[in-house]
């Protein structure tokens, strides 16, 4: 089982994405982004099912919202960071 | 007690505002430094804030919308991000201290000052085409916080555009009442309280960023992001946004943008500039030669009159021994004072809120005629 995190800068540039989703119908939330995944210490990102990916990042593209940062993360932890 | 300061601060609130201070100061955390519960909902709360401000006002998006403590903290990051020494910036006849007096702290610069008499925009205007010409910035009050004097700041917000001079707008009189247009007007920054004509509490302030806008900030330290970082992020709103912010009052803020959006600010101005006409006339036609009104049109719920042989100060003391709160003297606005030739006597300021009533204006018109027969 995976899941998606859009790896955010900011709270707000977070609870934009998050907003963006939901308008579109999708469901998403917002989290404290791992250590090992924040680039300069702390920060939020927006997790996503697998199942939503390709939504989402239409919806965000749309909204002209695209991640710049997007990982996969397995049931164990393990992630992968994904080409854009 | 019947309150008329409401330039000064909006002392009565929605209901709303005041029960969203209470309930958020019970559960809201600090929004930005964690991923609870509690730290998330906090979250949630300015969020919605800055998405009804963004709507109101006009913003590139949320994330341009800035909190701050009022709209003199706002004025102070703006014009310290435009203006560096030796710059010459173009003011109003009409500003505030927050302005001239965050300009007089930074060296060397060169203050030119489009000046036209109260209540004549075109005679602004065109100070304003004379003065912009090689400035550096230009920083425009919408509203006169002394004399309700509405400038014509989308004509001047179109001069700054044309001749390439970036402007920042005082909104501190005009937000919640007339249209504040961020992107419209090409502004750099708007800046504006949340307690005045946005019914928030005290402690709370927006300001707009232009869309490209480089602000520096005036605070520094914690923000929740970019934590290994020893500068401060260079994405807003965090670059603005330094230590705990202020939940429940953004939390009171956001109910009061919320009355402002329901009842419509066209509506609020309507009806506090129907209470400034009916003052005016009824201190004309009551008082006479005795006190001297400064009203006209384009004017919002802001008048201010000098009662002639009486110190205005001691004359709204006798006005709160009455019952009336209304505020005396500068007004923190010596240059409108300046502008309007009454530096030297101060005036007397009533201003309206959208709960004021007809009945307390004639009331306080019998009080001002009362005083005056003395």
């Amino acid at each position: 089982m995976f899941y998606y995190l859009i790896v955010c800068r900011s709270l707000t540039q977070a609870q934009q994405r998050l907003a963006a989703l939901e308008r579109s119908g999708l469901t998403a939330h917002l989290l404290r982004t791992p250590k090992e995944l924040a680039e300069h210490g702390c920060g939020y990102s927006v997790k996503i099912a697998e199942r939503n990916l390709k939504g989402a990042l239409v919806a965000l593209h749309r909204a002209e919202l695209s991640p710049t940062r997007l990982y996969r993360i397995a049931g164990d932890g393990s992630y992968r960071e994904v080409a854009l | 007690m019947i309150y008329l300061d409401s330039a000064a601060t909006t002392l009565q609130k929605p209901p709303s505002v005041l029960r969203s201070v209470l309930y958020h100061g019970q559960r809201a955390a600090s929004p930005g430094r964690g991923g609870y519960a509690q730290a998330l909902y906090a979250s949630q709360v300015v969020y919605r804030c800055r998405m009804q401000a963004a709507r109101l006002f006009d913003a590139a998006d949320e994330g341009h919308v800035v909190m701050t403590c009022n709209a003199t903290h706002g004025l102070n990051i703006a014009i310290r991000s435009l203006v560096k020494l030796g710059d010459t910036v173009v003011v109003s006849g009409y500003e505030h201290n927050a302005v001239t007096r965050t300009l007089a702290a930074i060296p060397e610069v060169t203050v030119r000052v489009a000046s036209g008499p109260l209540f004549a925009p075109q005679a602004l205007l065109d100070a304003f085409r004379r003065q912009l010409p090689g400035a550096d910035a230009a920083v425009c009050t919408h509203v006169s916080n002394v004399f309700g004097y509405i400038l014509p700041i989308a004509e001047i917000a179109a001069l700054c555009r044309r001749y390439g001079v970036p402007l920042v707008v005082d909104a501190a009189q005009s937000a919640g009442t007339l249209p504040v247009e961020t992107e419209g007007w090409g502004a750099q920054y708007v800046a504006m309280p949340g307690h005045k004509g946005l019914y928030g509490p005290q402690g709370t302030g927006l300001l707009i960023c232009g869309k490209d806008a480089s602000p520096q900030p005036v605070l520094y330290g914690g923000t929740g992001s970019e934590s290994q970082k020893q500068t401060m992020p260079d994405f807003l709103p965090d670059r603005l946004e330094a230590g705990t912010q202020n939940v429940c009052g953004i939390a009171g803020l956001n109910e009061g943008l919320r009355f402002v959006r329901e009842k419509g600010a066209a509506t609020i101005a309507a009806h506090e500039q129907r209470l400034t006409r009916l003052l005016a006339r009824l201190l004309r036609e009551r008082c006479g030669e005795r006190v001297k009104v400064f009203a006209g049109e384009g004017q919002s719920g802001v008048l201010s009159f000098c009662p002639n042989g009486t110190d205005c100060e001691a004359f709204a003391t006798a006005l709160a021994d009455r019952g009336f709160a209304v505020r005396a003297g500068l007004h923190c606005a010596p240059l409108a004072h300046q502008t309007a030739g009454t530096l030297e006597t101060g005036t007397v300021r009533a201003s309206f809120s959208a709960f004021n009533r007809e009945g307390e204006v004639r009331a306080f018109a019998d009080a001002v005629c009362g005083e005056l027969k003395k």
